[in-house]
């Protein structure tokens, strides 16, 4: 869809590149903000990036 | 300031340190360890507000956060545990201190004990530092620090 590095993602968002890496695993639930900043940067919701299990 | 000048300042300043405990114990004067350690560290505090490179997000805080609570939780039972086995030697004899034998006057008097109990108490504390970086650790690897890409 994109073609986009974890490391520019990270750069975008203002985090660590093992942190878009450990969301991507599964590892870590980013805050509220970070997750409608990913949200916002991809143009969609937050619910169709994340969903609560 | 970049980190790594941070770094070589740390290391200059715990050079300075094990040189001001080293005159602190031949002047015998506890004052000067004392002041010199609250301001080293003061000096590096502040240095670190000044340090750009540091990138430190969400996920870092968070295991910082949860290694030192969990270090304070196992902590404060060793701590306190400790401190009560020190008390009751307090209360067990009248100064608190042990009674000092009968020595020749110009034999070296080995009168520091609370001294033994300082130096005990920073044996705690290296266990401290061992215990943060091991929940340090735990938490760096159970929220995906040195995880890597599969392809």
């Amino acid at each position: 869809m994109h073609d986009l590095t974890q490391e520019a993602l990270a750069q975008e968002l203002k985090v660590t590149r093992q942190t878009i890496l450990a969301i991507e695993k599964g590892k870590y639930d980013p805050s509220l903000e970070l997750a409608f900043k990913i949200a916002r940067f991809f143009g969609v919701s937050v619910e169709e990036v994340f969903i609560y299990d | 300031m970049k980190q790594n000048t941070f770094y070589l300042l740390a290391g200059i300043v715990g050079l300075i340190e094990v040189g001001l405990f080293w005159l602190s114990v031949v002047l015998r004067n506890p004052l000067i360890i004392t002041a010199g350690f609250i301001m080293g560290v003061g000096l590096l505090y502040v240095a670190r507000m000044t340090v750009t490179d540091i990138r430190e997000d969400e996920r870092a805080v968070l295991i910082s956060q949860k290694a030192g609570s969990r270090t304070l939780e196992v902590f404060w039972v060793l701590f306190f545990a400790v401190s009560l086995g020190s008390a009751v030697i307090g209360f067990g004899t009248p100064l608190g201190l042990p009674r000092p034998r009968e020595l020749p006057r110009d034999f070296p008097r080995d009168e520091p004990h609370l001294g033994y109990f300082g130096i005990f108490q920073m044996i705690m504390l290296c266990c401290i530092a061992f215990l943060y970086i091991g929940f340090r650790v735990y938490y760096a690897r159970k929220y995906g620090e040195w995880d890597s890409d599969e392809e």
